[in-house]
């Protein structure tokens, strides 16, 4: 068997896992009957119908010819993930003006063209920007500086 | 008559200081996203659905909707000064659109899209003025099981509709109705895959998860391509077309708009599909067709009232019954339950103002827009030399500070984090994210009405057959269904006998 829609399959893989998993959890919930359903019928359900296409589209992978896999480009996504989670982990103790700036410099770097000092510009633009919209006109109650 | 009185009460909230405020930032941030390649109006309004949740919510719609219809015109004008599309749905307006601007026509290129998109916006106004009530007094007779068929419709149409993958659309379909159900059972209060986490407690947040997939996991697609951000800065000249012009494309406008604005109110249509489907209808019957491809201006008129017409009537769908049509849509339900107000027909009598409010907002901002692109047209054009690598860095700046905003909660980041690295993949797997916001949006209402409906025929799942409308809805997607795998069957067969 020689997998021929490679983006077939691999969806069909990431489909079924999503499916385990809510199959998995949902036999934890009560099930209840049709006429009086319980908490884990609908998901159980959904969770069957997607496992059903994931294999689907599985079976179709080694039938249907498709493109090969396009390029992952792994790092980009990854920093830029890891600097949204860094976000969240500095916006509460070190507020905006740090935050933004770590989330700033990190995207902008991953970029094909980066360049320090328009970064620098770029980041000191976005933080008074933020700072005036969301602290000064939206009034929302977001910490600046690091509270010591 | 009725619906004049309930306009007279729409112009009185569109008209307020404040509202006519938002609806400015509204079009004016909607031209300039549509300017710029790269951005548009769906991370736009993911981008804003934070900050409307500090104001009214009719300021919070008028502000959103703004952006999306504003954005139709701010595209054209990429589309015809540099063939770049601003946004998907000016795509065709470059065919047409540029080689007039390479014949020096820019001007009257940029005109009649203008005036198309305009004379679109207006009878679209008026159709949703007239179409939304009585449709919404039809929805109000729908029991659960009406309802829960007509989701199943909605969502398949959407899935039909949608390019790529019938297989694929569907199980993101499912997937985003089971995303949707994470967090706390509404009926039971038991706790549903929050794996041991608190922060999953009320669910996954809208906001989060459609942020990080048309924000962020749009920006690392985007860093791979390269996004061209050369400009061709000739003078633009005389926007106005002669009236010769006008004569010429009077036909085309008004098909453009016909047909935009009944493919707007299908599941899955909206702005993008109207505007193929114009200028391919124009094509066929415009005479003489030979001038299409080398800078006809019909097929600039055509395509542009089409898509503002789409991007308009695809609001009744959403307003009357509740069910969104395309990502768009989902997030001004997104901003609706944000305010506590369940999306439904009950929102035309129990919040008019906010009903018709919007509506005529969408009047007034179609006119904002006529005067902001008209004369200001050279502004916009040099919006294009922002570069994309400065814009990128503050698009993800946005949505962090949003998603944060939203709750103060810091894990919603997280969650940004895990479905942005989750949407990337969907994307280079082809697996189109749209299908996935329409059942995440969708997923506890169609719970909730699955569970009533079996309620109440005490576990009888016939009962979905039984109700000839529910019965309509479902023939209706299963016919779609059919249809759409019909040609698949038959070229799979011919590809077997090939063999």
């Amino acid at each position: 068997m020689k997998i021929r829609a490679p983006k077939d399959f691999w969806s069909g893989v990431m489909f079924c896992g999503f499916a385990a998993v809510a199959i998995a959890a949902a036999r934890g919930y009560s099930l209840g009957s049709a006429g009086k359903m319980g908490p884990g019928y609908f998901p159980l359900l959904l969770g069957f119908v997607l496992a059903a296409l994931g294999a689907v589209l599985i079976a179709r992978s080694v039938v249907v010819d498709d493109e090969p896999l396009p390029r992952f480009y792994v790092l980009p996504l990854v920093i830029i993930a890891a600097a949204v989670c860094l976000f969240g982990l500095l916006i509460e103790p070190l507020g905006l003006v740090v935050s933004l700036a770590v989330l700033t410099v990190l995207s902008a770097w991953v970029g094909p063209q980066f360049r320090l000092l328009e970064t620098v510009v770029l980041a000191a633009v976005l933080i008074v920007f933020s700072i005036g919209v969301f602290v000064y006109v939206l009034g929302l109650p977001l910490t600046i500086w690091p509270s010591l | 008559m009725d619906v004049i009185t309930s306009l007279g009460l729409g112009f009185a909230v569109a008209l307020t200081l404040q509202n006519i405020c938002y609806c400015f930032i509204g079009v004016l941030l909607g031209t300039v996203i549509g300017v710029l390649p790269g951005i548009g109006p769906v991370t736009t309004v993911a981008m804003l659905l934070p900050i409307s949740f500090t104001l009214q919510p009719e300021s919070a719609l008028i502000l959103l909707a703004g952006i999306y219809y504003g954005a139709q015109y701010g595209g054209s004008t990429t589309a015809i000064l540099v063939n770049i599309p601003g946004e998907a749905s000016s795509v065709v307006t470059t065919i047409d659109g540029h080689q007039m601007a390479l014949k020096g026509r820019a001007g009257p290129a940029l005109g009649i899209a203008a005036l198309a998109s305009f004379f679109a916006g207006c009878v679209s106004t008026l159709l949703i003025a007239f179409a939304a009530p009585p449709l919404a007094a039809v929805a109000l007779q729908f029991g659960p099981a009406e309802y829960f068929s007509l989701m199943v419709c909605g969502l398949i149409a959407a899935v039909v509709l949608a390019r790529g993958s019938l297989v694929k659309a569907i199980a993101m379909v499912v997937l985003g109705l089971l995303l949707g159900l994470v967090g706390t059972d509404v009926n039971s209060g038991a706790r549903r895959f929050n794996f041991g986490m608190t922060g999953l407690a009320d669910g996954i947040e809208f906001v989060a998860l459609s942020m990080a997939i048309y924000g962020i996991a749009e920006v690392v697609c985007n860093l791979e391509k390269k996004l061209a951000t050369s400009v061709v800065s000739d003078a633009v000249g005389r926007v106005w077309p002669s009236l010769a012009d006008l004569r010429h494309c009077a036909g085309s406008i008004l098909r453009g708009t016909g047909l935009g604005a009944v493919l707007g109110v299908l599941p899955g249509g909206g702005a993008l599909l109207a505007s193929f489907a114009a200028y391919t209808f124009e094509k066929n019957v415009a005479r003489p067709p030979r001038e299409f491809g080398h800078g006809d201006i019909r097929g600039v008129a055509a395509p542009e009232a089409a898509n503002n017409a789409g991007a308009q009537t695809s609001f009744i769908p959403m307003l009357t019954l509740g069910i969104p049509g395309n990502p768009t849509m989902a997030m001004m339900i997104g901003a609706l339950m944000i305010h506590g107000i369940a999306p439904g027909p009950r929102v035309m009598t129990d919040r008019p103002a906010l009903f018709w409010g919007l509506i005529a907002s969408m009047w007034l901002g179609n006119l904002m827009l006529v005067i902001l692109n008209l004369p200001m047209v050279g502004v916009w054009v040099r919006l294009l030399r922002v570069p994309y690598r400065l814009l990128y860095p503050a698009i993800i700046v946005f949505c962090c500070i949003g998603v944060y905003i939203i709750n103060s909660k810091p894990f919603d980041a997280f969650v940004m984090a895990f479905f942005a690295v989750f949407g990337y993949v969907a994307l280079k797997l082809d697996c189109e994210p749209a299908p996935l916001i329409l059942g995440f949006v969708l997923g506890p209402m169609m719970e909730e009405n699955l569970r009533r409906a079996l309620l109440i025929s005490r576990g009888d799942p016939m009962v979905f057959l039984q109700e000839p409308i529910s019965l309509a809805f479902l023939l209706v997607a299963a016919g779609l269904l059919l249809l759409l795998a019909a040609p698949v069957i038959r070229t799979k067969r011919e590809e077997a006998l090939k063999e």
